[in-house]
């Protein structure tokens, strides 16, 4: 049923998104998202762009309406994000409420482990991130905290890296960033990060 | 201040490169006639009253070539087309046009005429594309010259002559003056013209007195070939002064003016009358009611015996069973598409990067080049714009589409810019050749290849060590060219050593096609 509705709200906002110009000009709209983050948002690894799909709603708005105000994807060390940014920068609110609905409407398929860390130690690190993300890796609205299980596992060791680098979360208007980047520093470094995200590999997710 | 070269150590270098025993060394090359003369289409079986399912994935050139062929043998054939356009990276840009980028779409607002185009893509045909050359001529698509090298357009470079721009005959001919001069210097030093026998030696020193203009001395004093200051046709010209040798070495940007005609570009070239996209046109025509446009691929699954390729078409989800794929999907959108794919299939897909060429153009709002004796051709500028080129189709109409910049190498610099930011620096760039640039253009389009929808990227970079291909990549490139299960192919010029040519895209899709072929002959034997 929730497919359904979604799939009707899809419908009305693209039809309200598309600018069908006098002189027969191709319409367009800005549901871009597959190109690059591949078939039904599942992520793509050859253009480093992360799944989408089962992405938390008001998280997946929250990150397009930082992208699009800046306070994400304009550190000079981002690359991934500078190229995200300018796609976002152009949404009007009615574009981003059909892209949250349109990747509502995906069916999610689980991410394929790409790397191997020392699981244990990763678990450890892990209690940290608990505290927010959850046990498993499902996610705390309350918190602010996405879903860590199901990404992809090279998306979440970039994050982490750009988090402890101050490429993320660095921007004054980023609170949630902040304190991000504050728990990311606590992986230690590079080891660390890749440890945490192959125990996260671990946690599994069904949705 | 580095230390000044000796002639004797100059001497001992040009000794210690090779010098004349290389240049004695037998040419074993020599003598064989050139292979693109071959056949320039596939001898594929005609199918008969069989039956053979043909999906293309990618209406490119590669895309489009294949479906012709296989069209012509009694396939059937579908061409899913992600885009609303066909042509991928041979894209014309004209009137009203759509440059779906994404985070800068753009329409064009070119004046409304058949002159007024801007080939955003692929730009010149050489002479030796044999196989491109084969399907314009089978089209019947009109080609004409284009100029590439022109010896009257400008090289700017902040470094040379305070940064005033000089004509490119003007930095050629001294350049060349001063390195016969040099050349002549050497061969008539005792310890390098030792090799030579004496007729040699005399044609040699011709050869050299006659590229550098050189006077009863062998020496470089200027020469006519740059033109005169004044005269020339009703009182004798006069000769420009002569640029000293050492103000020519300020820019580094000799090594591309005199290989301007060599390589890729050496070749006379060609363009279709109208835009690049002509060749594509004609085989759209020829494909009416095969190609399925905004039609875009979820997934692609080898069978045995065919392979199924699901799409998803104005929101409605679509499965082609077809026998035969031809994929010319860039890899590295591939790999975030469904797949069943061997693992070093998917190795490879992941190891090809993504070009990241940058291409701007203006509309001008009269053909100003023409003023400054210009007709077409390039100037080369030493910053991120790179190359102005002026039109060689439209001379002497009011206005033109000149290109603005062309950064064919790391392209991201301009595209990581707004369009806003892009235009400027181009602005900035091109008043240094021409002063009044700023107000003599208008309608500007910018396009960076590694953000266009549905490619995310210019020609894909097979090898990424100076020193050429690994034994790696070799193996990877060989992976992704060979078909998986006999049944699925990847096509298009990332499919080839030789990346950003149409005449690459065509011949992947033939080669892919003999392989097919031989499979189907025995099949049907």
């Amino acid at each position: 049923m929730r497919s359904i509705v979604l799939s009707v709200l899809c419908l009305v906002g693209f039809a309200s998104t598309s600018v069908l110009a006098a002189d027969a000009r191709e319409p367009v709209n800005d549901r871009y998202c597959t190109t690059c983050h591949g078939t039904d948002g599942r992520g793509n690894e050859g253009v480093q762009a992360p799944r989408l799909a089962g992405m938390e709603d008001w998280y997946l708005r929250h990150q397009l309406e930082n992208f699009r105000a800046g306070v994400r994807g304009t550190h000079p060390q981002d690359e991934e994000g500078l190229a995200m940014q300018p796609m976002a920068a152009k949404l009007s609110d009615a574009s981003i409420d059909d892209i949250v609905g349109w990747v509502g409407s995906w069916t999610y398929v689980p991410a394929e482990p790409t790397l191997t860390g020392d699981v244990n130690a990763g678990q450890r690190l892990y209690q940290t991130c608990a505290t927010c993300h959850g046990q498993n890796g499902e996610g705390n609205a309350t918190f602010n905290a996405p879903a860590l299980a199901g990404q992809n596992d090279w998306y979440l060791v970039t994050q982490l890296q750009n988090f402890m680098a101050g490429y993320r979360g660095a921007h004054p208007q980023d609170a949630r960033g902040a304190q991000m980047r504050t728990m990311a520093k606590s992986l230690g470094n590079e080891q660390g990060i890749i440890n945490v995200v192959a125990f996260i590999n671990t946690l599994g997710r069904s949705k | 201040m580095s230390k000044p070269v000796t002639r004797r150590e100059f001497l001992n270098l040009l000794g210690a490169a090779g010098g004349s025993a290389a240049a004695l060394r037998v040419g074993v090359a020599l003598g064989m006639l050139p292979v693109s003369t071959a056949a320039a289409t596939p001898d594929l079986l005609d199918l008969g009253r069989a039956n053979r399912r043909v999906v293309v994935l990618g209406g490119g050139m590669a895309g489009l070539a294949a479906a012709y062929e296989l069209g012509k043998h009694g396939y059937d054939c579908t061409v899913l087309e992600a885009s609303h356009r066909c042509g991928g990276r041979v894209f014309t840009v004209r009137h009203g046009d759509l440059i779906d980028e994404i985070g800068n779409r753009q329409y064009c607002d070119f004046d409304d005429e058949p002159h007024m185009y801007f080939n955003a893509g692929a730009a010149r045909i050489p002479s030796t594309h044999r196989h491109l050359l084969h399907y314009t001529k089978e089209l019947g698509v009109e080609l004409e010259v284009f100029i590439n090298e022109n010896k009257m357009a400008w090289v700017q470079d902040d470094a040379l002559m305070g940064g005033k721009p000089i004509r490119n005959i003007d930095y050629t001919t001294h350049t060349k003056g001063f390195m016969a001069e040099i050349m002549g210097k050497a061969l008539s030093s005792a310890e390098l013209d030792e090799p030579f026998t004496e007729q040699e030696a005399e044609t040699l020193m011709g050869m050299i007195r006659a590229f550098g203009d050189l006077d009863m001395d062998d020496l470089y004093t200027g020469s006519f070939r740059a033109g005169y200051a004044k005269g020339g046709f009703l009182e004798h010209g006069v000769q420009k002064d002569i640029i000293a040798f050492r103000d020519l070495l300020k820019t580094n940007m000799g090594r591309n003016l005199l290989t301007a005609n060599e390589g890729d570009t050496g070749p006379i070239l060609m363009q279709p009358v109208g835009g690049m996209d002509m060749t594509i046109k004609a085989f759209e025509k020829r494909l009416e009611g095969k190609i399925r446009y905004h039609a875009m691929v979820r997934g692609v699954r080898v069978r045995n015996d065919g392979v199924d390729v699901e799409y998803e078409q104005d929101g409605v989800r679509h499965t082609i069973n077809a026998d035969y794929c031809f994929n010319s999907i860039p890899t590295h959108l591939m790999v975030g598409m469904e797949h069943n794919f061997p693992a070093d299939y998917v190795r490879a897909m992941k190891y090809v990067r993504r070009g990241e060429a940058y291409k701007a153009a203006f509309q001008a709002k009269s053909r100003f080049w023409e003023d400054e004796d210009i007709y077409g051709g390039i100037s080369w500028m030493n910053n991120p714009s790179q190359q102005i080129w002026y039109p060689t189709n439209g001379i002497h109409k009011p206005k033109g589409v000149i290109l603005a910049a062309y950064d064919y190498g790391g392209g991201m610099f301009h595209t990581k810019m707004t369009h806003e930011e892009r235009i400027e620096a181009h602005l900035k760039d091109g008043e240094k050749i021409h002063p009044n640039y700023r107000n003599l253009v208008e309608k500007p389009i910018t396009i960076g290849w590694h953000r266009m929808n549905h490619m995310l990227g210019c020609s894909a970079r097979w090898n990424r060590s100076r020193g050429g291909w690994t034994h790696d990549e070799e193996i990877m490139y060989e992976t992704l060219q060979a078909p998986v299960n006999g049944r699925h192919y990847f096509i298009g010029d990332q499919i080839s050593v030789h990346s950003a040519w149409q005449e690459s895209a065509i011949m992947s899709a033939h080669w892919a096609l003999a392989d097919m072929d031989k499979r189907v002959r025995a099949e049907l034997a």
